[in-house]
């Protein structure tokens, strides 16, 4: 698992799961449909991203899709880092 | 007014006394009371009830714990013909001193002896709440008229003070002879009493079994939550028919699950009063190798008006969504459509029930409004707003969808809480759920589930998340899932306490 998966995982169990082991939550798993991620969930989501990662995150882009398993938290987070480096 | 009333409870008590003198009316704290001693306790009492001179035309009341002499003195009463009011021992003393004041009770009776409750503190009660015909608020007599009523027992409201139902004698014989032969409740047979006294459950336990000859089990209150006592009340005593909330078997279920201990004597095992979770349905059949089940649904207000026996639980045939069942003869089901009229075919609606034990009802007229209505198109018959809300199936079976107070709003979308218990309930490791909703700037509300897992389960809410994305919409989701292994606070009627859940999860934010 890289740095950044783990993180994002560290982070989700933490704050929305606590009693589950980190390793059981795939990267693949549908976290809005599982209910573990809320619309009010998600702002704390992003918040996060924005504080750990150091990444802006435009209000635009907030479709929830984006967010919806850990593997699209972190194409968003890399592609935004990507971004960031381009500028 | 002993002429208008049939006396029938306390007359064939009496013809059972003087044909089986020595045969066991109760059984209490291990020891059997013939029906001659308990007979002999019941004229102690009514000659106590006469020498008070009581006024003929005013209710009693009886405050009374579970013992052989509360149940001579309500023998008593209904050989008294009066009315008597009979509300939970465990209300508050303010809020029974207003019961018994709106019932107009001429004086409030407690039962005394060896086993019962006699304190000071009763007889404080009892003068404070002294309320002759003249007391403010009174309502006596019902508005369906005084004639022939004999219990008046209390809703278990959650809300406000507990509303008072007056039952007519009619209703409560027709009842029992039903419940009689339903249950082969006969001379030799025990029958065990699980419910506090002043439930209507006691309508069956312990009133047709001592109407009809049978024996009845007494269990303790304060003793109700051990499962060690339970299974030897059940096997020591050979109850063959036991009536009880889910509670029961869940106690039940976990003595087995210690000692391996079984419990072949009952022949009819009734649940009733909330859902039995389908985890513990299954496990009913390696309890009680002998007995038919049932699901019992009545309410107060109208005595049991529906039966459900489940076929085939041995086979493994568990119902993950419960009938609430077959009407029982006499009574009329209509479910009623949010644009009042009745659902025809499959659907969903409110349902509304006539039976032939029901009250005329409340004690207080005024609020009867809403909840008892009479439909000309249907006859003019009188039904009671059950206030449940049911699905009728292709098959013509109901099962309940939840209270109508149930619904809540999420993100706009109305969502029951009980639907989603109901989907955690029917994972395998889940004992039981309290689905909490929380008020939420955001969402108008959001729902918290508290589930308690089987201890050797390992379950988390990542797993219990997956079992239920398949069976509820996005909105029915919990956003917080809270999973323990002790017990979930229960009411004094053995259900979860959904509140009790709500405050303490308050109280834990609140501290942060």
């Amino acid at each position: 698992m890289d740095e950044t998966t783990a993180k994002i995982k560290a982070f989700i169990v933490e704050e929305f799961m606590p009693d589950v082991p980190v390793e059981d939550l795939e990267d693949d798993y549908d976290l809005l449909t599982g209910g573990v991620v809320d619309s009010l969930g998600l702002l704390k989501v992003v918040a996060w991203l924005e504080d750990e990662f150091d990444i802006g995150v435009d209000d635009s882009e907030l479709g929830p899709d984006s967010f919806r398993t850990v593997a699209a938290i972190k194409a968003y987070v890399d592609q935004a880092r990507d971004g960031a480096h381009a500028e | 007014m002993s002429q208008t009333a049939t006396r029938s409870i306390a007359d064939h008590f009496a013809e059972q006394a003087a044909r089986s003198p020595d045969a066991p009316a109760l059984i209490w704290d291990g020891a059997p009371i013939s029906y001659a001693e308990l007979q002999g306790l019941a004229d102690a009492a009514f000659a106590e009830l006469e020498g008070a001179r009581l006024p003929e035309d005013r209710p009693i009341g009886v405050r009374a714990k579970k013992s052989p002499e509360a149940i001579a003195l309500i023998l008593a009463c209904l050989r008294s013909g009066r009315p008597f009011l009979l509300p939970s021992i465990e209300l508050a003393p303010e809020t029974l001193a207003q019961l018994f004041a709106q019932a107009g009770t001429s004086q409030v009776i407690s039962p005394h002896g060896p086993r019962s409750e006699s304190a000071a503190s009763l007889r404080a009660l009892v003068d404070d709440t002294r309320s002759g015909p003249d007391a403010p608020g009174s309502e006596w007599p019902p508005a369906g008229g005084a004639g022939g009523v004999s219990f008046m027992l209390t809703t278990s409201g959650s809300t406000g003070l507990p509303k008072i139902v007056p039952l007519q004698t009619a209703g409560v014989d027709a009842f029992t002879d039903w419940a009689a032969q339903q249950f082969e409740i006969k001379p030799g047979t025990v029958v065990a009493n699980y419910a506090p006294l002043n439930f209507d459950l006691c309508l069956l336990d312990i009133w047709t079994t001592l109407k009809h000859g049978g024996t009845v089990a007494l269990v303790d209150q304060d003793r109700a939550t051990q499962g060690a006592y339970l299974a030897d009340l059940v096997n020591d005593n050979q109850i063959s028919v036991l009536q009880a909330v889910p509670m029961l078997y869940r106690l039940l279920i976990d003595v087995n699950r210690e000692d391996g201990r079984t419990f072949p004597s009952v022949r009819h095992a009734i649940t009733t009063g909330d859902k039995i979770p389908p985890s513990s349905l299954a496990e009913l059949p390696k309890l009680f190798p002998n007995a038919r089940f049932y699901n019992v649904y009545g309410c107060t207000e109208t005595n049991d008006s529906l039966v459900h026996e489940f076929l085939g639980l041995a086979d493994g045939n568990v119902p993950t969504n419960i009938p609430v069942g077959q009407p029982i003869p006499g009574v009329v089901v209509r479910v009623q459509q949010d644009d009042g009229s009745a659902l025809e075919g499959t659907g969903t609606g409110e349902f509304m029930v006539w039976t032939p034990f029901q009250t005329r009802g409340y004690l207080k007229s005024s609020l009867n409004e809403g909840k008892f209505v009479t439909l000309d198109d249907d006859g003019g018959r009188t039904y009671y707003k059950s206030g449940d809300i049911v699905r009728r199936h292709e098959d013509g079976t109901l099962t309940l969808e939840g209270r109508a107070d149930f619904y809540v709003k999420v993100r706009g979308v109305r969502v029951s809480t009980q639907v989603v218990e109901q989907a955690i309930q029917e994972h395998p490791a889940v004992v039981e759920v309290a689905v909490i909703a929380v008020p939420d700037d955001l969402a108008g509300a959001r729902l918290h589930a508290r589930v308690r897992r089987e201890p050797d389960a390992k379950l988390n809410s990542l797993q219990l998340r997956q079992h239920c994305a398949t069976r509820l919409a996005r909105t029915e989701m919990p956003s917080t899932i809270d999973i323990v292994t002790e017990p979930l606070p229960k009411t004094s009627t053995g259900k979860v306490d959904r509140k009790a859940v709500a405050a303490e999860l308050e109280r834990s934010r609140a501290h942060g």
